[in-house]
């Protein structure tokens, strides 16, 4: 009983680092969901994608920042591949997705030209900035916390100027918001494209943290993000645009804290897949099971 | 002014289904004019607001504002002249977003989006003096979301957004037949109030008849994708709703159920 109630409390300060990083993940599931109304799968792709460009600019002898900010502009293009499938030929946001991190896998494998690549020997922002304390998972939490800090600072920001209040027009109503001149087209390519450049990010920075970049490295990762934003939802609610933003963040920690919660009580890694599966299908069923006041967790449409 | 030439749309071309929405149709609106467009279902009325708005492209024919011929602009890029009320309140608003935050959509319609903070002190206080005008309390729940708003208040914020911006042509889409008749009646007043004020030039459909004979300077009868009859002022104000059903023959059900 002790034991696996000291493992998890060891176990804590690497899973804060680490689901921050997955944050980013869970942030760039929630704004096509919730902000433009368009279902997206692409961080399924774009997460390994950023992770894969990382790890064969790193490998080269490239500087991490490089690393980060090719991966970042490579999710983007990913992500504005889904959204032009989507709005040229008319094709399901989600099939558009999954079109688009099925070849997705092929490029990855085609980038980095094997299946994975360790980077324990190469430069990574953590080393770079923190030296002896590159692998300490209070140095890494303040790190990437510090980004995450950033990036929806600068998201707040962004949803708040006349830009951003357009493209949330374009999820919130694209009839009006066509009528008031907003292009749907390049609000829609742009906010989908910024969410998977969010999901690559992700990649990016966890590829540095682990040390290695593995084309499988997405595997279920949109389930565990889609878990995660439900948690958050649940805890901070999604009624302004600053709780909207935080949902991601705050069920991401959350989230893989109860993960490695179910791992140190021995469940077995595999099964936690269809757990996880289990409890998101739970939490969108719950609203059409008991009704009414708990739709807004779900977010379904009516 | 408003241009309409040969305007044409077809659909389901070349099936059992086909329907010609718009046969030909011109009109024209004058700067200032106030026309009314009664018709029955399937005369065209609403595939005419669509063309003009660029929601529906044409076959054939024309579409052109102030000179500027927009026939192959799509609707945001059409949105710098016209604005529009919908015939659904949910529609003309985005529920999720705040009254404010819609307001300034609004004010920015057709306008390049900066990325500068929209919402500032200023603007707060011209919406909130716009919305006075409308006397339903709004003014004092500009942060509240549109969602939470009744039909009515939705549909009376929609119409504000639409005429305090002074569009070049105002396109009112049966904007007060999803409304019960008391709130239609308030809206449609604040329409009047408006036009007259912001001497906004006006496309509005209705099926009122007795919105049709007392509004606006001009009426047009669409029939089969046509304009079928018009009549203007000053012989317009002579006519009753019985006199304007005898003289259109209106058929349909509806028409005559409102009348």
């Amino acid at each position: 009983m002790m034991d696996f109630v000291s493992s998890f409390i060891g176990l804590i300060p690497v899973t804060i680092a680490q689901s921050l990083i997955l944050s980013f993940v869970a942030i760039g599931i929630m704004l096509p969901f919730r902000i433009l109304d368009f279902p997206d799968l692409s961080s399924e792709g774009a997460f390994p994608l950023g992770g894969v460009v990382t790890g064969v600019t790193v490998a080269a002898g490239y500087d991490p920042l490089l690393a980060i900010a090719l991966a970042v502009v490579c999710g983007f293009l990913a992500g504005c591949t889904t959204a032009f499938i989507h709005l040229r030929f008319r094709i399901n946001t989600l099939l558009a997705g999954i079109l688009v991190l099925t070849m997705l896998y092929s490029i990855n494998l085609r980038i980095m030209g094997r299946t994975n690549i360790a980077l324990f020997t190469y430069e990574s922002l953590f080393r770079n900035l923190g030296a002896s304390w590159a692998n300490d998972p209070y140095f890494k939490t303040l790190v990437v916390g510090v980004i995450v800090f950033g990036v929806l600072a600068l998201l707040y920001a962004f949803f708040n100027t006349e830009k951003g209040m357009g493209m949330r027009a374009v999820g919130a109503s694209p009839d009006m918001a066509e009528a008031q001149g907003i292009s749907i087209w390049s609000m829609t390519i742009a906010g989908v494209g910024l969410a998977s450049a969010f999901s690559a990010l992700a990649g990016s920075l966890m590829a540095q943290s682990q040390g290695f970049a593995d084309v499988g490295m997405g595997f279920g990762i949109l389930i565990n993000g889609l878990a995660a934003l439900i948690i958050g939802e649940v805890i901070v609610g999604r009624k302004s645009i600053g709780r909207q933003l935080l949902a991601p963040v705050v069920g991401s920690v959350v989230y893989y804290q109860l993960i490695s919660l179910c791992l140190t009580i021995g469940l077995q890694p595999g099964d936690l897949k269809l757990a996880t599966g289990l409890f998101v299908l739970a939490m969108l069923a719950a609203p059409r099971l008991f009704g009414g006041s708990s739709t807004s967790i779900a977010g379904m449409k009516n | 002014m408003l241009s309409v030439k040969g305007a044409r749309k077809t659909f389901y071309a070349g099936t059992l289904d086909e329907r010609r929405a718009l046969d030909d149709l011109d009109l024209t609106l004058a700067d200032g004019d106030f026309c009314v467009v009664i018709g029955s279902n399937g005369a065209g009325k609403s595939t005419l607001l669509n063309a003009i708005s660029g929601k529906q492209r044409l076959d054939a024919g024309s579409v052109t504002i102030d000179g500027v011929d927009v026939t192959a602009l799509p609707v945001h890029r059409r949105a710098r002249y016209i604005a529009r009320v919908f015939q659904d309140p949910m529609i003309g608003t985005a529920p999720t977003m705040t009254i404010a935050e819609n307001m300034l959509l609004a004010e920015l319609r057709g306008r390049r989006l900066r990325l500068a903070h929209g919402l500032t002190q200023r603007r707060r206080q011209t919406y909130r003096d716009r919305l006075a005008l409308l006397g339903l309390g709004l003014e004092n729940r500009i942060d509240a979301p549109v969602g939470v708003l009744s039909g009515g208040q939705r549909q009376s914020l929609s119409l504000i957004m639409a005429v305090t911006t002074e569009p070049r042509i105002l396109l009112l889409d049966e904007h007060t037949a999803a409304l019960d008749p008391k709130t239609a009646d308030t809206v449609m007043q604040a329409t009047i109030r408006a036009i007259a004020e912001f001497h906004l030039t006006v496309l509005m459909v209705t099926h009122n008849m007795e919105h049709a004979v007392r509004y606006g300077n001009r009426l047009i009868m669409m029939d089969r994708g046509a304009v079928h009859l018009e009549v203007a002022m000053p012989e317009k104000a002579g006519y009753t709703v019985d006199s304007l059903i005898e003289r259109f023959h209106v058929k349909t059900d509806r028409m005559v159920l409102q009348a």
